[in-house]
């Protein structure tokens, strides 16, 4: 297969063209670095047909990523399944409702494995043999895991007062996790400092515009999925921004490739309230982000106070007709348990983000009742699990006795009768 | 000592709008300083600066200007992930 389809990287800023090397911020500007490809030369490569034809991975869209061969790193990770609601969708008050499930992704459950896939198999073209990140859950697990499936070293960096459950994740591979004392800003300073200073690929460092296109794959999937169609309103939980943006640059170069019709597509973006930087400013109409020193939410998971892509993921909401909204940790927790309780997705706090911010934009109308909407969850509920602490019912205990169960059902049951006989 | 250079992004608002934080900044500390962009309104001020000179001076300075409410982030913003 060609695979000169990724030509350079280039600057968001100004447009200057770079060499595909470890590099993320342009010289000039400071603005970020983007994967250019030729898409004509994937016009003429790809089809439906061929990408069908492919194992169902998440490297069927290979000709998208930013690698020169063929990739060597979570070649298992991706096509996760685009579920139906029907009951979620009733629930919400909208016609149609699908969940992407990435609760469900190779190896670690989590979204990030797509992104560590397409970094990691970058870091091995480029001779990198240690790998690291800063992070504080899901990230971590994802380098650790997959840098240890094929041999490469690995640094984990994390506050040092991270619970212990979820150092658990990413120490059981063999990474070497390094805990930093001091405030979060302070420790996000030096990461920048070793990313700067030790030559190894920093995945969200200076190995971003690689790291950043495996998001990509994720609207691929609900593009094909949907029969090769664009969902007319996505929902897409929020922290850096990145995951949008990037959703959003798949449905275009699908457009682009002829994969698909250019039909409207609406990119909504969900965040928690207690750290709301990129939903706030879109209300307010402005485009500078203001940051969010300390963060207050139990999604974790997106509590970014600068987000590096809050500027470009609110020109994507704008620009496509989407919306920005936020959730309070009580309706994130009933977004948890409504998508549970409606679709059998147990989803960490992120997804009980989109679920709620979805519910908030169907009842104000910015996605319309009659309307089809994806809600992109992104991440197992185990591995949060602690939120819920106290919000679940306990299980109700009775002795060995049939008569004792009967009397509890029928209690559940109300009027509805039992069974006369016993099965033997 | 070593020079080193450090490429910041600095975050302030409303109140230190009109306040000549950058010059100040070069009066205080013997730093060489680069504004690369800036975009600055009435309510907030975002600046992309790069600044170079002894490790302890740029310690310093970020301090100060932490301490005058200006927020300070590497330019990659966020390293720390979920």
């Amino acid at each position: 297969m060609q695979s000169e389809f990724f030509t350079n990287l280039r600057c968001r800023e100004c447009g200057r063209l770079y060499p595909k090397e470890a590099v993320h911020v342009c010289e000039w500007d400071f603005g970020p670095l983007e994967a250019v490809y030729d898409y004509e030369a994937i016009r003429q490569q790809i089809s439906r047909d061929r990408i069908e034809s492919r194992p169902p991975t998440m490297w069927r869209y290979r000709e998208f990523l930013p690698l020169d061969g063929e990739p060597t790193v979570g070649t298992q990770v991706g096509f996760t399944p685009l579920v139906r609601a029907d009951r979620l969708a009733k629930a919400l008050g909208v016609r149609e409702a699908y969940v992407k499930n990435d609760t469900v992704n190779y190896p670690t459950l989590s979204f990030k494995d797509r992104v560590v896939a397409v970094s990691l198999s970058r870091a091995k073209e480029m001779g990198f043999t240690v790998v690291a990140c800063a992070s504080t859950g899901n990230l971590a697990n994802s380098v650790a895991a997959n840098a240890a499936s094929v041999g490469l070293e690995s640094y984990v960096l994390i506050p040092s007062d991270l619970e212990a459950s979820k150092v658990l994740g990413s120490l059981v591979y063999g990474s070497r996790v390094i805990g930093i004392r001091g405030p979060y800003d302070k420790v996000n300073r030096l990461c920048s400092e070793i990313a700067g200073k030790y030559q190894w690929a920093f995945v969200n460092v200076n190995l971003r515009p690689y790291y950043a296109e495996g998001s990509k794959t994720m609207g691929f999937e609900i593009a094909e999925q949907l029969g090769w169609r664009l969902p007319s309103h996505t929902v897409i939980p929020m922290a850096s921004g990145s995951l949008l943006t990037k959703i959003a640059k798949s449905y275009q170069e699908l457009i682009v490739t002829n994969l698909v019709e250019k039909t409207p597509f609406a990119i909504h973006g969900a965040q928690a309230t207690g750290c709301n930087p990129i939903s706030e400013a879109f209300r307010k109409g402005t485009d500078l982000v203001q940051p969010v020193p300390k963060p207050q939410t139990i999604a974790k998971s997106l509590a970014i106070g600068t987000p590096a892509d809050g500027y470009y993921a609110i020109q994507t909401m704008r620009k496509s007709g989407g919306a920005a909204e936020d959730a309070s940790d009580a309706e994130i927790l009933a977004g948890i348990q409504l998508l549970a309780e409606t679709a059998g997705i147990f989803a960490e706090t992120a997804g009980g983000v989109t679920v709620a911010c979805a519910r908030k934009l169907i009842a104000s109308g910015k996605i319309p009742e009659d309307a089809s909407v994806v809600l992109c969850i992104t991440g197992h509920g185990l591995k949060t699990a602690e939120a819920l602490s106290g919000v679940l019912a306990s299980p109700r205990v009775i002795d060995p006795s049939l008569r004792e169960f009967d009397r509890l059902v029928s209690s559940d049951l109300g009027q509805a009768s039992l069974p006369e006989t016993v099965a033997p | 000592m070593a020079r080193e250079k450090q490429r910041l992004w600095l975050t302030f608002g409303e109140a230190l709008c009109q306040r000549p934080i950058i010059w100040e900044l070069s009066r205080s500390f013997d730093l060489a300083f680069n504004i690369r962009s800036a975009q600055v309104t009435q309510t907030t001020g975002i600046v992309a600066i790069e600044l170079e000179g002894e490790r302890e001076v740029l310690k310093r300075a970020i301090q100060w200007l932490e301490k005058t409410g200006v927020a300070v982030e590497p330019v990659e913003l966020s390293t720390i992930e979920g």
